[in-house]
């Protein structure tokens, strides 16, 4: 329950909620804290701050206090890959990655979370990769003091399959790269989709074990996956030949090397001829000649997941359909955009 | 208790088809049934501790009975004409009650949870299957004090309504004029113009009784169940 009493008559009194000033352009922030002891000094730069009552709260058996409930909310927010310190501002919490990795937000759950009375979470983006301190979430109690169960069942809602936020730490790929088309093989052009793609691989920290190019023949593309195989790669990219020309064989050379899953077509620009298909548990990602000209693509937001651990299917390339379309900023911010986080 | 998919499956049947309806009233079951302690319902030794209201009539309560065997017959059902998604379930031993509200979020939700899944119905069959309990209910501990008029057993008081003759049962009658009379003539009814009638082949009857054996926990069963259906189809 809270009370109300005139500011000139809180002295001696503790606060009940952090104060909040703001000097626009300059500072905002509590600059009276919860449980500080109101003191003659203070009534003057409180009444400047607009405030001429206080709440003097007197909690019910059911009733939580702001600061409690932010720290019950933050415990079950957090899954696995990240950390919060007890230490609420103003009522909130933040929760930061502990560790590098993809992001991981249930979308269900925080929905489910957030339709609960009077308590809020909001994250990033799930599938952004953040680096270890990044903070990726906040959350609070939206009224001063509340009842307990409302808390308490968004609690039980958060904690749902570990969590509403994890941060996930990516695999270290042994990548082999094929280099299809026989305009580069026969040395009519030169090669620039190797660097392009062993560039990506190793800023997630993974290597490249080899790079094989290929003409556009379905055997020898075959043999080259084989190849890869063979050596111990356990990730393969592949550029080129992708299309709907006649010359595009790729994705027939990929069956043909035992694909036992294979998805042609993303839902994302650019990137709309990505293919992503599966020998056993070794995952071939088909990279479009878009790779070659735009600095962020489809294989941007494939890879992380894909060395994350998840099996990039059917249902994940469609749904990159919603803020899949990448607006080519002059100065790209990417991973904190939307490309690709609309789902 | 038997699993989730088997209890939508047979409760769909009795019902007649599969709802979002039918998905909420068997965990809404399920779950009023885990709280007061009761994990088999249907059960001889279990089926008269239980009552539930059910607080809607729609396709939720027939999943609500069917999952714990309650019946309007048994007295063990309560209808509380709230419109309300919920039900109560209250166990007579130990007089411990549930109350399981279905939240108005969910059918919201259902949108998050199952986002591959097109058509609202579909999608929140789908959803509402895969949704914790934290998010498909709320659940109020509640008292339920019920009269004993009101409780499974025989009938325990009958009064003949002083205004049209009418026999009226467990209490239902009201004080008027220091007598009793029934609630329809009381208060008026869901009828009106009430007015006696014959109808074509009035004399019909089934003929004999079929075979009875005495039972343990209410009235009578059928000795030879074959024997009853072959009479049905003749009697077609």
């Amino acid at each position: 329950m809270l009370k109300r009493i005139s500011v000139q008559d809180a002295v001696g009194t503790q606060l009940a909620h952090d104060i909040t000033e703001i000097r626009p352009g300059e500072f905002k922030g509590a600059t009276f804290r919860k449980g500080h002891t109101v003191c003659n000094e203070d009534i003057c730069h409180l009444q400047r701050l607009g405030k001429n009552h206080l709440y003097v709260i007197d909690l019910a058996e059911d009733e939580i206090h702001e600061n409690e409930a932010a720290a019950v909310l933050a415990g079950a927010l957090a899954g696995e890959g990240v950390a919060w310190v007890n230490n609420p501002k103003e009522g909130k919490i933040g929760i930061k990655a502990a560790i590098d990795g993809l992001l991981s937000v249930n979308t269900a759950a925080l929905a489910a979370f957030n339709m609960v009375e009077e308590v809020m979470c909001a994250t990033l983006h799930t599938h952004t990769l953040v680096t270890k301190g990044k903070l990726v979430g906040a959350t609070r109690a939206i009224p001063l003091v509340m009842k307990r169960a409302p808390v308490e069942r968004a609690a039980a809602i958060a904690r749902q399959n570990g969590g509403v936020l994890s941060v996930r730490a990516l695999r270290k790929a042994k990548a082999g790269i094929v280099v299809t088309g026989s305009e580069v093989f026969n040395g009519l052009i030169q090669d620039r989709f190797a660097p392009i793609l062993t560039d990506k691989v190793t800023s997630l920290g993974s290597e490249v074990a080899g790079v094989t190019f290929a003409p556009d023949d379905a055997d020898l593309i075959r043999q080259a996956i084989v190849s890869h195989l063979e050596n111990g790669c356990d990730l393969i990219l592949l550029s080129g030949g992708m299309s709907v020309d006649p010359d595009d064989v790729t994705r027939q050379a990929i069956r043909q090397a035992g694909a036992t899953e294979m998805h042609y077509g993303a839902s994302a620009l650019p990137g709309a001829m990505f293919l992503s298909a599966w020998i056993g548990d070794v995952p071939l990602l088909g990279v479009p000649a878009c790779g070659l000209y735009h600095r962020t693509t489809v294989l941007d937001l494939v890879l992380p997941r894909i060395l994350a651990g998840e099996r990039i299917g059917k249902k994940d390339l469609a749904f990159f359909g919603h803020g899949g379309l990448c607006q080519d900023c002059p100065e790209c911010v990417f991973p904190y955009c939307a490309f690709g986080k609309g789902a | 208790m038997k699993l989730f998919h088997e209890l939508l499956e047979s409760s769909a049947a009795a019902h007649g088809h599969l709802c979002p309806g039918q998905v909420v009233g068997v965990r809404m079951a399920m779950l009023g049934c885990r709280l007061i302690g009761l994990d088999e319902t249907t059960q001889r030794d279990q089926i008269k501790k239980l009552i539930v209201y059910v607080e809607m009539d729609r396709c939720t309560a027939d999943a609500v009975a069917h999952v714990s065997g309650v019946k309007l017959g048994r007295r063990s059902l309560k209808f509380a004409d709230y419109g309300i998604m919920a039900a109560t379930f209250l166990n007579l031993e130990t007089g411990k009650a549930f109350r399981v509200v279905s939240t108005e979020e969910a059918r919201d939700l259902a949108t998050v949870y199952a986002p591959e899944v097109s058509g609202k119905s579909r999608q929140q069959l789908t959803a509402y299957c895969c949704m914790p309990d934290s998010v498909l209910f709320r659940v109020q501990q509640v008292r339920v004090p019920i009269k004993p008029v009101d409780l499974p057993g025989p009938t325990q008081r009958k009064v003949t309504c002083g205004s049209c003759g009418q026999v009226v049962r467990d209490g239902r009658e009201v004080v008027s004029g220091g007598g009793y009379v029934c609630r329809p003539c009381a208060e008026g009814a869901y009828f009106s113009n009430a007015r006696e009638v014959t109808w074509a082949d009035m004399n019909w009857a089934p003929g004999e009784a079929p075979e009875l054996s005495a039972s343990h926990d209410h009235g009578h069963h059928f000795k030879n169940p074959g024997k009853r259906h072959a009479e049905v189809i003749a009697l077609r």
